[in-house]
């Protein structure tokens, strides 16, 4: 067995993160290297960057930094392929980033990208997607064997380390039950490995529509090329209105459900803005604070972006909930295995991913010896040597501190502190240049 | 500029001026290695001009001013104190841009304070000296006498950093239009403003003219400063330049009373027709002409083309890609030979087209000596840093679904289809025409579909 799969299948072990790993460092080094040897022949667009770098071996872990890919390179295809329904065009570009052959998935026929998606995905292509605010979304190819072990890591992962998921509860999830995109992928996994059968309970089984996102953006376009008539935003506006009041209704009859089982061990996952939604029904029904059942899992996450909240919004998640167990993870679309928190609040390293703390400009691999007394600031990246379909290097735009200490919790190796925060894209200070574009604009004069 | 300067040792210290007067001062910290700087204390209450008074030069003949500014222009030409030169230094340091770069752009600075120049900024974006220095009569159809003058106003401008000309600029037609002038300094250009400032009261110190210019840096948006600065009471408009963030930030305080005058972003293109084949000279002449107008302050500038429209065939078209990649890395008075590679997040969109190769072709590399993509279509990306997309059309006509109120300058060769294209462009919402080659901008004439003095000022009428 290769060492990179022995780190991989580490995760099936109950006490992961409390076995020693000797020379685990070492090791991931040494699957580094297998990985990058097997998938430099396979992807076109890694053979490239390790050319244009001189890296043609993983001699340490600094070779890896010019070979992580940015979250664009997956939305890095030209947006007209979809626009204009170019769908070979795609699977081409698709093939630049992908392990296995992808061309000659059959698409005569296609009618927009979701079916595209479903013929891939019938292939074996687990393609997912991220429903991107910017309107272009990323599509990330993975096999069927990298979809069913990020299930196993996440029945491993989900709950540590305060109870194990054993398909015994009653499960409530604010997602859409069907869509390529992460969010639903990782919510599918929860209602996997928590749900007793027929008690998994998703906001709609309404599935996520990638031409929804498409048409937007598409919209967006016609807006720019002066194209677009009033009559065509008022129809999208009205559109926008019907779902979100559809979306209400679900709700009101999700929060019904999940009220009437608060007093048994439930599992709720829900973004902050939904918690908030959740709550305020509640209050609207006469539910007061705090009656939900102590060994019930609560999760919470989300960007606020574009979403306002009150202040004290965790708080009041906080009260509402009560004492119940409140289990998080780090993790990204891009990212197979998650780094599940601890009793003390910091997120833990599974030993098949390769953490890489990277300037701000992530440019330089930064080690112990650059913060003080081993806790360093940086960009987050990394090598999941999960994946067979694709590379796993990324690099991120998050901004995270390790330790490189052992954990106060008393679990050996690095953590990562619950301080993560995202880095400020160029430009978003205060250089001022007159150049730029107006997209933004545009696009805000579209949304409701 | 070879006056000894002090070592540029620690984080930089930005001066800061309160009406005329140069203040030093390291109170405050600011920005991240190796872009460290310091300012002084800033006194928000110093930074306004209480309204009950007149703005300091609203009495000074124009000509007078302008006799200020040409001897303005002599101190930066001179540098003889040598604030000039040093305020070069911290440019380069701050690396914004290449050395050779940032020494053309300040040796520049001297000769935008031209008289002719000036003259002409006031006959076109006024309309005559009259308007200025009182108040002119005319009358109405209906018989009734008026009197109109263009007021001086007070203006608070949120300049952009792109290049030190801005500076320049602002303070030769703040000058002319005789208002008091706040100007927050961009982090990515903090030393020419006041310098320039400096050698304005070098010229002529304590004068009026002085006396109504305030420079300062604070974090843009700080809502301490803002909140309390943007304000009607103190200031008629604010003067924005730049990114969406700059002018979002400014909206929140416009209202009744307070005017944005906005300077927002734009894009600017080419169209090469396909004449540009007639001969070997023709192709040359056209990527030279693409290559200038593609890389106006390293293509920092919002007049430098980054999407240019060619008729030709596949062929063809390559050709000029080629001859237009070979360019681009070319030192000329605004863009320096010292290659500064493509950002990450660039190169990571144009990998993903160089195995599109059916579709795509990519001439250069990311090391910032120019690359040139080749397409059907335009590509989704921004380009910059010596980046052009050079888009294939069967007509010219075609480019425009991708003008828009945001494209600026659209660079045409050969100058004759001009004539042919301008109204539709216009339509569009392009705001300049020009031949290609020559879309570095000249002031006096409108700069984003406006005259910039007409809207200094507050056209104000006594009539009957």
């Amino acid at each position: 067995m290769s060492v990179r799969s022995e780190l991989v299948d580490a995760a099936v072990h109950e006490d992961v993160f409390d076995r020693s790993y000797p020379d685990l460092e070492a090791r991931q080094l040494e699957a580094a290297r297998e990985l990058f040897a097997e998938r430099r022949e396979q992807i076109p667009v890694l053979r490239r960057r390790a050319a244009e770098s001189g890296v043609d071996e993983i001699r340490s872990l600094d070779d890896l930094v010019p070979l992580l890919f940015a979250h664009t390179s997956y939305k890095s295809y030209p947006a007209s392929f979809v626009e204009q329904g170019r769908w070979d065009r795609l699977l081409q570009w698709m093939q630049t980033l992908s392990t296995q052959t992808v061309t000659d998935v059959d698409v005569e026929g296609v009618t927009d990208v979701d079916d595209w998606m479903d013929r891939l995905r019938a292939a074996g292509h687990m393609v997912l997607a991220t429903s991107g605010s910017s309107g272009k979304v990323s599509f990330l190819n993975h096999t069927r064997g990298d979809s069913a072990n990020k299930q196993r890591h996440y029945r491993r992962m989900s709950g540590w380390p305060y109870v194990k998921a054993d398909n015994s509860r009653v499960v409530f999830l604010t997602s859409p039950s069907k869509g390529p995109n992460s969010a639903i992928e990782a919510a599918v996994n929860s209602a996997a490995v928590w749900a007793r059968p027929g008690e998994a309970h998703f906001l709609t089984d309404e599935p996520l529509r990638l031409a929804d996102i498409s048409a937007s953006a598409a919209l967006n376009k016609r807006m720019a090329e002066g194209l677009a008539t009033p009559g065509e935003i008022a129809v999208a506006r009205v559109q926008a209105q019907v779902r979100a009041e559809r979306m209400s209704a679900a709700l009101d009859d999700f929060v019904e459900k999940l009220l009437a089982h608060r007093h048994e061990p439930i599992v709720v996952s829900a973004l902050w803005a939904q918690h908030m939604a959740i709550i305020d029904r509640a209050k609207a029904l006469g539910v007061e604070d705090g009656g939900f059942h102590p060994d019930s899992l609560v999760s919470a996450g989300g960007g606020l972006k574009g979403v306002s909240l009150p202040d004290d919004y965790k708080e009041r998640v906080d009260r509402f909930y009560g004492k119940v167990i409140r289990n998080n993870a780090y993790g990204m679309t891009e990212m197979a295995q998650t780094c599940p928190k601890c009793q003390c609040g910091r997120y833990h390293r599974p030993p098949g991913l390769i953490w890489l703390l990277l300037d701000r400009d992530g440019e330089r691999l930064l080690t112990a010896d650059d913060g003080e007394d081993g806790v360093v600031e940086g960009r987050f990246a990394f090598l999941d040597l999960l994946y067979e379909g694709r590379w796993g290097g990324l690099i991120s735009g998050d901004k995270v501190t390790i330790d490189f200490k052992d954990c106060p919790c008393g679990r050996a190796g690095p953590t990562i502190l619950d301080t993560i925060s995202r880095y400020a894209q160029a430009g978003e200070s205060d250089h001022i240049g007159c150049a730029g574009t107006i997209d933004a604009y545009i696009r805000g004069a579209v949304a409701p | 500029m070879n006056a000894i300067l002090p070592p540029l040792a620690g984080p930089a210290r930005v001066r800061h001026v309160i009406k005329g007067q140069v203040i030093e001062g390291d109170s405050l910290e600011y920005g991240r290695e190796p872009n460290r700087f310091t300012t002084p204390v800033l006194d928000v209450g110093a930074l306004v001009w209480p309204r009950p008074t007149p703005t300091p030069a609203a009495d000074v003949p124009v000509d007078e001013i302008i006799d200020v500014l040409v001897a303005t222009g002599d101190v930066l030409k001179r540098d003889a104190s040598g604030v000039l030169a040093q305020a070069m230094e911290r440019s380069v340091a701050a690396g914004f841009y290449p050395r050779d770069l940032v020494e053309t752009s300040f040796a520049h600075l001297g000769h935008m304070f031209s008289r002719a120049s000036m003259e002409f900024m006031i006959a076109q974006e006024i309309g005559g000296k009259d308007l200025l220095d009182g108040w002119r009569e005319v009358t109405a159809p209906s018989g009734r006498s008026a009197r109109v003058r263009a007021f001086p106003c007070r203006l608070l401008h949120v300049i952009a950093g792109n290049s030190p000309g801005v500076a320049a600029n602002t303070v030769i037609r703040g000058a002319l239009t005789k208002g008091a002038h706040l100007l927050k300094l961009p982090s990515n250009e903090l030393f020419s403003a006041p310098a320039i400032l400096a050698a304005l009261s070098e010229a002529a110190p304590g004068h009026p003219v002085a006396r109504s210019f305030s420079a300062a840096y604070w974090r843009g948006g700080d809502e301490a400063v803002e909140g309390l600065l943007f304000r009607p009471q103190y200031f008629d408009k604010i003067v924005a330049w730049g990114g969406e963030s700059t002018i979002k930030g400014a909206l929140k305080y416009v209202g009744p009373g307070l005017e944005l005058v906005a300077f927002d972003p734009k894009t600017s293109i080419s169209l090469i027709g396909r004449e540009a084949f007639a001969s070997e000279a023709a192709l040359e002449a056209a990527a030279e002409a693409g290559a200038h107008d593609a890389t106006i302050m390293n293509q920092e500038a919002c007049t430098a083309s980054r999407f240019q429209f060619i008729e030709g065939s596949i062929e063809q078209i390559d050709r000029y890609c080629e001859r237009l990649q070979a360019k681009l890395g070319q030192a000329r008075r605004s863009a320096s030979a010292e290659p500064r590679p493509i950002a990450r997040s660039l190169r990571d969109e144009i990998d993903g087209l160089r195995d599109l190769e059916d579709y795509y072709r990519v001439w250069g590399g990311y090391e910032g000596r120019g690359l040139v993509i080749r397409s059907d279509e335009a590509v989704d990306f921004y380009p910059e840093g010596k980046v052009v997309n050079v888009v294939a059309v069967e007509r010219l006509e075609d480019a425009l679904r991708h003008v828009n109120v945001a494209t600026q300058t659209v660079g045409v060769y050969p100058p004759q289809r001009k004539a042919a294209l301008r109204d539709l462009l216009a339509s569009a919402g392009a705001q300049r025409i020009v031949s290609l080659g020559a879309a570095t901008p000249e002031v006096g004439l409108p700069h984003d579909g406006f005259y910039p003095l007409h809207r200094f000022v507050r056209w104000v009428n006594d009539e009957g």
